[in-house]
């Protein structure tokens, strides 16, 4: 059941109790994989099977993902572990139910790119009047000048009161209107009669995701996108290595020289090693970082870890004779530091600074890079950084 | 990919700069189905090795006339230089007061930046 429901109760008109309880029941199971209650027991082993739903994703290489084009499978991946995003959404794919809101033009079940279209308009306006507000305010208090040679305070009303409306205080004072529907308008009945919509919507792994499914938990299979054959794990391997060559097909050959480090592998050590403790990993990019950490997940608080991935070689010489050229990889600089803690500071995230090792060819012979085996050489070292003000923080 | 309404628009401009083509999919995708510009057209800019995107932005307020917006494409994974973002500028014409550079993630997070030439007071 997904959240984004035209037809039946909406979600606002529940108490904040009530929501997030359904809340909490939608988004149960952390993983794709159930693992059911035992129903029998023999010498103490449960013998039921985990339940294993099986998705499947087609590989496109022009945009270096994995599509998953069913949306009964789109909606389990986001609810068992928010794996994925929608393409046309700002999480869940929900392009669908908005072209369908909009049409029906009620609205009343807002989804979350709708409120917030909401919001920002709300404080667009908030803007506009404050700006007005200060604008006149600073003309009254030019005429009283010029006229009575007297100087007013702006901002004050002769009784004390200030006119310049601030966040707290401000009300939008025209309520949006809902366009007046005159009796020639669609109705009901001939709703049905138009075309229904076609989902262009689709759920997007990134490669880290749907090599997470495939190889750690393995309920995904991928799909080769025109022959729609499935790929073995040794095409995925190879293919996601490749990925950063540019073409308009996958490359499922052994990259030559097969290198540790490749962008693909580097990112996935980092995403594997915080799956694998718990977190709910997702894009960073909006906060100028790499990973973000959710504890349980986008729906229910924000992320509190912001994780910038910097990779570090063991041997100098592998990062001189590189075909890549990976972000962070060289020393940063204190401007760069600030900037990316600032940012985060500011949305109450922590940076942490994660070091991913890249082994040394000298050391590890790139024959091990056939396999996943390759991530018992990579290690990962996390630092965190705060701001500190000795002036400020003793309280 | 093929499969979608949108490849045949853009079929030719992915076969010739592939490296950036899943930005520009991704963009165009995004401003005519979510963001539900109108007029909108791909441009080559080779100067800047890849396609750019002209269209018109909806305004909420409908007596404002809604403005031409030009938006280049550029993946994460690229490193960008100001001698880029103004070939970008003097690819174009007629040469826009602003360009919006867009950056997308692999997991279809869009970011778009407004670039402008020189210093300019923001609006409100």
């Amino acid at each position: 059941m997904s959240l984004i429901n035209q037809t039946s109760r909406p979600n606002a008109s529940l108490k904040p109790s009530s929501r997030r309880a359904e809340t909490s029941r939608v988004y149960a199971h952390l993983l794709p994989i159930i693992f059911p209650e035992p129903t029998y027991k023999f010498l103490g082993l449960s013998l039921t099977r985990p339940l294993n739903p099986h998705c499947t994703a087609l590989f496109d290489p022009l945009t270096r993902s994995a599509w998953i084009p069913s949306s009964g499978d789109a909606t389990l991946l986001w609810q068992r572990g928010f794996f994925g995003k929608g393409d046309l959404s700002r999480s869940e794919p929900s392009w669908l139910a908005r072209q369908i809101n909009a049409r029906k033009m009620k609205g009343k079940a807002l989804t979350s790119e709708e409120i917030t279209a909401k919001r920002r308009a709300e404080r667009k306006q908030f803007k506009l009047d404050r700006a007005k507000a200060i604008a006149a305010a600073a003309a009254e208090a030019e005429t009283a000048f010029n006229e009575q040679g007297r100087v007013i305070a702006p901002g004050i009303a002769p009784d004390g009161t200030r006119i310049i409306p601030s966040a707290a205080t401000w009300k939008p004072t025209s309520a949006p209107v809902p366009s007046e529907r005159s009796p020639l308008d669609v109705g009901p009945d001939e709703e049905e009669e138009m075309e229904p919509i076609q989902d262009l919507e689709h759920l997007q792994l990134s490669l880290q995701e749907a090599f997470f499914l495939v190889w750690a938990l393995d309920c995904l299979t991928i799909l080769h996108p025109q022959t729609n054959v499935s790929f073995t794990l040794a095409e995925i391997w190879n293919t996601f290595q490749n990925a950063h060559i540019p073409s308009l097909v996958p490359q499922p050959n052994a990259p030559s020289p097969s290198r540790f480090d490749n962008p693909f592998l580097v990112s996935y050590v980092a995403y594997h090693h915080y799956r694998s403790h718990g977190w709910v990993v997702k894009s960073g990019i909006k906060f100028c970082v790499d990973y973000l950490l959710y504890k349980r997940g986008p729906v229910f608080q924000h992320a509190e870890f912001a994780i910038v991935v910097i990779p570090v070689y063991e041997d100098p010489e592998d990062q001189a004779n590189s075909p890549f050229k990976l972000q962070n990889a060289e020393p940063f600089t204190w401007s760069w530091l600030s900037t990316i803690n600032r940012v985060n500071s500011q949305v109450q995230k922590t940076l942490v600074l994660s070091y991913i090792t890249i082994p040394a060819e000298s050391r590890v012979s790139p024959k091990v890079l056939s396999s996943p085996a390759c991530f018992a050489h990579y290690s990962v070292r996390e630092v965190v950084l705060r701001r500190f003000i000795p002036a400020r923080m003793r309280d | 990919m093929q499969n979608h309404p949108s490849y045949p628009v853009l079929s030719q401009l992915l076969e010739k700069y592939p490296a950036t083509g899943g930005a520009l999919f991704q963009v165009y995708n995004d401003l005519t189905l979510a963001q539900k510009w109108i007029d909108v057209e791909v441009l080559d800019l080779p100067a800047c090795k890849r396609a750019a995107i002209k269209g018109k932005r909806p305004t909420p307020d409908t007596d404002r006339v809604p403005s031409i917006c030009i938006v280049v494409p550029c993946s994460l994974s690229e490193s960008i230089s100001t001698s880029w973002l103004r070939a970008a500028f003097t690819s174009l014409d007629p040469l826009p007061s602003e360009i919006y550079v867009v950056i997308t993630s692999e997991d279809t997070s869009t970011v778009y930046y407004k670039i402008s030439q020189g210093i300019v007071k923001p609006p409100v």
